[in-house]
């Protein structure tokens, strides 16, 4: 096996060309993915140093985070810090600290675990990621990132450069919560994350996304719409979680079965809007 | 390739295959046997080292991405015949048992109390929730943090940063 460390965009470009290349970052998945013999490369192509793939900065009011910065260096960074809490809040209880110190935040994506923890607050701050390819940039919602698990509309040669998160609405509070057996390390049984604004007794703007519970993470657009611009009784409250259990497709595994990861999304819904009750 | 690094304060140059992990360069190239392999994916804190400060897994870095970095090993702790603090407070309150999970416990434990030199119970167990003790049922280890914390606490803010 080869290993290169590009010194730029060019150089990453021409070796993603190359027959049995792949990405690494902070290595966390990938060389887990190895040491099973799932996948098996030829060249390790190092992207962790690459200037244009780190940073973290303002750019025409959205906050742009290169898609190489570790986990841990997005979670206590001060502009995530203030701006975008729900992410810094989330990657807190990502792996643990010795993974998201290596592990990056584009490499969270680029895995497309139907787990992944970091999506969750990118699906509800409509988060938008820049591809990088031998045809150019282009610009994708994170929200039409995710095909199936570890599928990504990535095409070959293809690389993310930046996840950028617009401004996210002014007096929202956020939410997420995620089951499984250990606290640390844990890959979803079903997670929850939401923003929510009510003003008065009406909810102004709610955005519902769960993890393990499809074959990507999701936004729960029937479960929003059943919340939205109406108070926040016991009935809708009904008529939500029984929307969010119909929008969800999980799968029997070694760690939950799906009715049981049916039942956990809508108790945890429940859970957050019991919990948001003025 | 021809790979340079700073191990325990000393400039290590070595030969070395790009792709061998750093946890086998550490312990089979470079004798630093402190570092253990337990599950070897990232689950058991174990094989943790510190690259440039931070707590990581050395079975999940390749040996290339290190170039340059200064890595802290158990063995790098003591100085001039002292154990550091966080070492002195395990061996005190009995937090080795097997021993086999020690030195990964102990690693994180420094890097901890190097940015929070006074946690909670709360915040013990968020940053070592990455490691798995199977003698000591987890409380020695509690224990023997809150106990360098005070060891640290005592002896001044510099005193875990000795240097040979």
């Amino acid at each position: 096996m080869n290993y290169v460390r590009p010194t730029g965009v060019a150089e990453l470009l021409s070796h993603l060309q190359e027959d049995g290349s792949a990405i690494i970052c902070g290595g966390t998945d990938i060389l887990v993915k190895m040491r099973h013999g799932l996948v098996s490369p030829k060249t390790l192509v190092d992207v962790s140093r690459l200037e244009e793939l780190r940073g973290i900065a303002e750019v025409d009011g959205e906050i742009h985070i290169g898609a190489a910065v570790s986990e841990n260096d997005v979670l206590s960074d001060p502009i995530v810090v203030e701006r975008l809490p729900l992410l810094s809040d989330v990657l807190k209880r990502l792996a643990a600290v010795e993974i998201r110190s290596r592990g990056s935040l584009g490499g969270n994506l680029v895995n497309a675990s139907p787990a992944a923890d970091s999506a969750i607050p990118l699906l509800l701050y409509e988060a938008r990621l820049r591809l990088v390819g031998p045809e150019g940039d282009r610009w994708l919602p994170v929200h039409d990132f995710f095909l199936s698990p570890g599928k990504t509309t990535l095409a070959r040669g293809e690389f993310v450069q930046t996840i950028a998160v617009p401004e996210p609405p002014v007096g929202c509070s956020g939410f997420f919560h995620k089951i499984g057996q250990r606290r640390a390390l844990i890959i979803a049984i079903a997670s929850l994350g939401a923003l929510i604004k009510v003003d008065g007794s009406s909810v102004r703007l709610v955005r519902l996304a769960a993890g393990s519970v499809a074959p990507t993470p999701i936004r729960l657009r029937a479960a929003e719409e059943a919340l939205i611009e109406g108070p926040l009784t016991d009935a809708r409250i009904r008529d939500a979680v029984k929307a969010a259990a119909r929008s969800v497709s999980p799968i029997d595994d070694i760690r939950a079965t799906a009715s049981y990861r049916r039942q956990v999304v809508g108790d945890l819904l429940e859970r957050f809007l019991r919990q948001t009750l003025p | 390739m021809q790979l340079q690094l700073v191990l325990n304060h000393e400039p290590v140059s070595c030969d070395v295959d790009p792709c061998v992990r750093l946890i086998d360069l550490l312990r089979d190239t470079l004798g630093a046997k402190g570092v253990k392999e337990g599950c070897g994916e990232g689950e058991c804190g174990a094989c943790t080292v510190l690259i440039d400060g931070n707590p990581a897994n050395s079975c999940l870095v390749l040996a290339a991405q290190v170039e340059g970095a200064q890595i802290t090993t158990v063995e790098g702790l003591s100085a001039n015949g002292e154990l550091h603090p966080v070492q002195q407070a395990f061996a005190e309150t009995g937090a080795v048992q097997c021993g086999f999970c020690t030195p990964g416990f102990i690693l994180s434990t420094v890097a901890l109390l190097r940015r929070n030199a006074d946690p909670s119970d709360d915040e013990i167990k968020l940053a070592l929730a990455g490691h798995l003790c199977r003698c000591t049922g987890y409380q020695k280890i509690m224990d023997a943090v809150r106990r360098a914390s005070k060891l640290i606490g005592s002896d001044g803010p510099n005193a875990q940063e000795t240097k040979p």
